[in-house]
């Protein structure tokens, strides 16, 4: 009886990456090279990047028992500001990427008013955003997407004194290469160092995790958790103008709604993530193997001829699997 | 279900995980018919629901209004709530898991009448699970004594049993009924709390002092701002006026992390929910209210953080498999020596302690007794709270009796006793006039 159930949870702790291997078998068995190339393989670890960027701003933020549905519109509305700061502003590179952070680390203020200020559940609060991220976007954009060539929107038209003309004419290289291989992947690995960092190595991180085990514990310990949730935020802030300008960049532009859809993806790759080895908690390196498998997956169906259309109906059962696989072993009580 | 179908009924220990805050007394107390009996019924007859449910408590002799919101009831009145509930039904065998710990001695007295009227009118076998073992001599028939989860013994009551030998039986050996007092050298006052409220009127005017190295007590039953005391003290409840000095200096506490800033430590009553990270490991409670000190540049230093888990393992006798174990798997004694380890970790000068010994078999009561005591003799100042009076009476050296929010008195314990206490926490102003 023993040796059983530390054999099912051994197959528990373990099912991602299992699952994994197996799909790589079985794409590989019917597709051949053109699944199991290095070509293919660049391929899934772009889409696996822009996926982990936004897992990871779900992972800090769910370590401390937080949560963000409004990750996907915030990071839509991101890329907005970076491809209208870039091309119709005509900003330095460095420049647009950091005041996209920076946009979006305010813009989550609005977020932190309402979960520690108003005292809204996470859930609901970000739920809600999601709605005013989409609104205030498309505002921002004048109602359509931003992309090379197109005119600026009304009030861009106004503050340069009636121009409507970008004042630069299209992407530069410098600007494309954050999509595309190796930038993209090593962006990537950037945001999992610290995310990893922060988490598994310095104070912070075991706050967070004591908060995400009991609040109250926590605090009456003397941790300060509006503080640590603040923080936490602000991370997640981050990754998430991350997440959208790497997907602005891979698209060439920032499109209607753009990021929304990373969303599921990632909360997917969390979950999945959250088993991983054993561990119970959301991590950094679980939450990379979470995005690889729901990435390969959703590649090799591609590829083995599945409609577009039918992949969310994947995706679906894959965070089904990876929530029962979190919450099968709670104990009823 | 199939327990429910022969009759047999719990009332659980944890009154806020068996009741639904939000639906009104009524419909708690008759939540079983609802559930069980509502078969090929659509509409609940709430007219009737109250009448029955008016007519239990009734039986019950409880003042509560059948249309009020559970959730905003006093725990003592939960309890009865559920007591009520577990009656409703058709009973045969009725399990109370610590049903007198919230309770006041004047409700006590109240459940034993009812226990005892089931008993001899109803014909119900009730078995009673308790901590206090003067209840046990005093209601039931023959007893169990559990250790380990393994029966160790059951055995009529008869004229001949004493508290004594349940007591031995328990610990396994023979064991000296009171802790003795250690005396402690007290200092001059180093805690002075002036006219301390708390903002939504939960403790009031409170005007109290601690000296270094003395256990000032926090009498007073349940429900009588003790623990709401303790937490206004240590910035979890937000205060609305008052000083709190610390060797002649304010001490600015708006939430509990300016207390730990401050020195000051609070035991939580609600060990599991309040006081250890369950899902968390020995090691990283133990280091919990000062990781700063295993950090170097925000980075934590595992190292030192397990040396310091082995180091209070050790000292405060831990049983532990590991100090890598989860603190989940831990015995209840046990978690409450992290949660005191923790805070002997941050060193600070103010301990305050929120019934400690809850749900905690003698043995390590005993243990936790030395380890307050230890902390006092090295300097610092100790407030425990407890509604159970025989532990005022061996530990502390003076104490504070509280009612209502209010402090009513305070006594020197040497020069008091339990009728002193139980006069003052029940609420009498005017003075004690020993018998």
């Amino acid at each position: 009886m023993q040796i059983n159930k530390s054999k099912a949870k051994f197959l528990v702790d373990w099912a991602a990456v299992m699952v994994l291997i197996i799909s790589v078998i079985v794409f590989t068995a019917m597709r051949g090279t053109a699944f199991f190339s290095f070509a293919n393989l660049i391929n899934i670890l772009r889409a696996v990047s822009a996926v982990t960027i936004f897992a990871l701003a779900a992972t800090v933020s769910m370590a401390p028992d937080g949560f963000d549905m409004a990750a996907g519109t915030l990071g839509s509305f991101c890329a907005y500001v970076f491809a209208s700061l870039f091309l119709w502003f005509a900003m330095p590179l460095w420049l647009s990427v950091f005041l996209t952070i920076i946009f979006a680390m305010i813009m989550y203020l609005l977020n932190m008013f309402l979960i520690l200020v108003c005292k809204v559940p996470d859930m609901l609060a970000t739920c809600a955003l999601q709605f005013v991220h989409q609104g205030l976007g498309l505002a921002y954009t004048g109602g359509g997407a931003i992309s090379a060539g197109m005119s600026t929107a009304a009030w861009a038209e106004a503050l340069k004194g009636g121009d409507n003309t970008p004042l630069r004419s299209g992407w530069t290289e410098a600007s494309q290469n954050i999509g595309k291989s190796p930038y993209i992947i090593i962006i990537m690995l950037i945001c999992v160092a610290i995310c990893f960092v922060l988490l598994e190595r310095t104070k912070y991180g075991r706050y967070l995790y004591a908060m995400g085990g009991n609040k109250t514990a926590a605090k009456l310990s003397g941790i300060d958790v509006k503080k640590m949730r603040f923080m936490a935020g602000m991370f997640a802030a981050a990754f998430i103008a991350v997440g959208g300008i790497v997907v602005c960049s891979r698209n060439s532009a920032a499109q209607v709604n753009g990021s929304d859809s990373y969303l599921m993806n990632s909360l997917a790759a969390v979950f999945i993530g959250r088993s991983v080895g054993g561990r119970e908690k959301y991590n950094a390196i679980g939450t990379v193997i979470g995005a690889i498998l729901i990435t390969t997956l959703e590649n090799g169906m591609t590829m083995c001829g599945v409609p577009y259309y039918i992949l969310p109906a994947m995706k679906g059962a894959v965070l089904c699997l990876a929530l029962v696989a979190a919450y099968i072993t709670t104990k009823e009580d | 279900m199939a327990a429910k179908k022969l009759g047999i009924q719990i009332v659980y220990q944890e009154v806020d995980m068996a009741l639904m805050p939000n639906l009104t007394v009524a419909e708690n107390v008759m939540f079983n018919d609802i559930v069980m009996n509502m078969k090929g019924k659509l509409f609940v007859d709430y007219g009737k629901l109250r009448r029955e449910a008016k007519k239990v408590l009734e039986e019950l002799k409880i003042n509560i209004d059948v249309r009020q919101i559970c959730g905003k009831l006093s725990l003592a009145q939960k309890q009865m709530v559920l007591i009520a509930r577990a009656i409703q039904n058709s009973c045969n065998f009725l399990i109370l898991d610590e049903p007198t710990a919230p309770l006041s001695d004047t409700e006590t007295e109240e459940l034993f009448r009812v226990v005892k009227h089931l008993r001899e009118t109803q014909n119900i076998a009730i078995i009673f699970i308790t901590h206090r073992i003067h209840e046990i001599l005093r209601i039931c028939d023959s007893y169990t004594v559990m250790r380990n989860g393994e029966i160790v013994d059951t055995t009529p009551i008869t004229e001949a049993t004493t508290s004594k030998e349940i007591v031995e039986k328990m610990l396994g050996r023979s064991f000296e009924e009171n802790f003795p007092k250690e005396v402690c050298e007290i200092g001059e006052k180093a805690l002075v709390i002036e006219n301390l409220t708390e903002r939504e009127g939960r403790v009031k005017d409170i005007n109290m002092y601690v000296r270094r190295g003395e256990i000032v007590g926090l009498a007073g039953l349940v429900g009588g701002g003790k623990t709401e005391l303790c937490k206004t003290i240590f910035g979890a409840y937000k205060k609305a006026s008052g000083k709190i000095t610390m060797n002649g200096k304010e001490l600015r506490i708006k939430k509990p992390a300016d207390a730990v800033k401050n020195r000051l430590a609070l035991v939580p009553e609600e060990r599991r929910k309040e006081g250890v990270l369950v899902a968390e490991t020995v090691t990283f409670n133990l280091a919990a209210a000062c990781l700063n000190r295993f950090c170097h540049l925000s980075f934590v230093n595992d190292g030192a953080a397990a040396k310091n888990a082995d180091k209070y393992v050790k000292e405060l006798g831990v049983k532990t498999p590991s100090i890598r174990q989860r603190v989940a798997f831990l015995s209840g004694g046990n978690q409450q020596k992290v949660v005191v380890g923790k805070w002997l970790a941050a060193d600070c000068d103010v301990y305050i302690f929120d019934e400690p010994t809850k749900g905690v078999d003698v043995g390590a009561k005993q243990e936790i007794f030395r380890l307050i005591n230890d902390i006092a003799k090295a300097g610092n100042c100790v407030i425990y709270a407890t509604c159970e009076n025989s532990e005022l009476l061996s530990i502390t050296d003076r104490m504070y009796v509280m009612f209502d929010g209010k402090i009513m008195a305070e006594l020197e314990t040497a020069k008091t006793d339990e009728a002193e206490i139980m006069h003052y926490a029940t609420g009498a102003t005017e003075a004690y006039a020993a018998s």
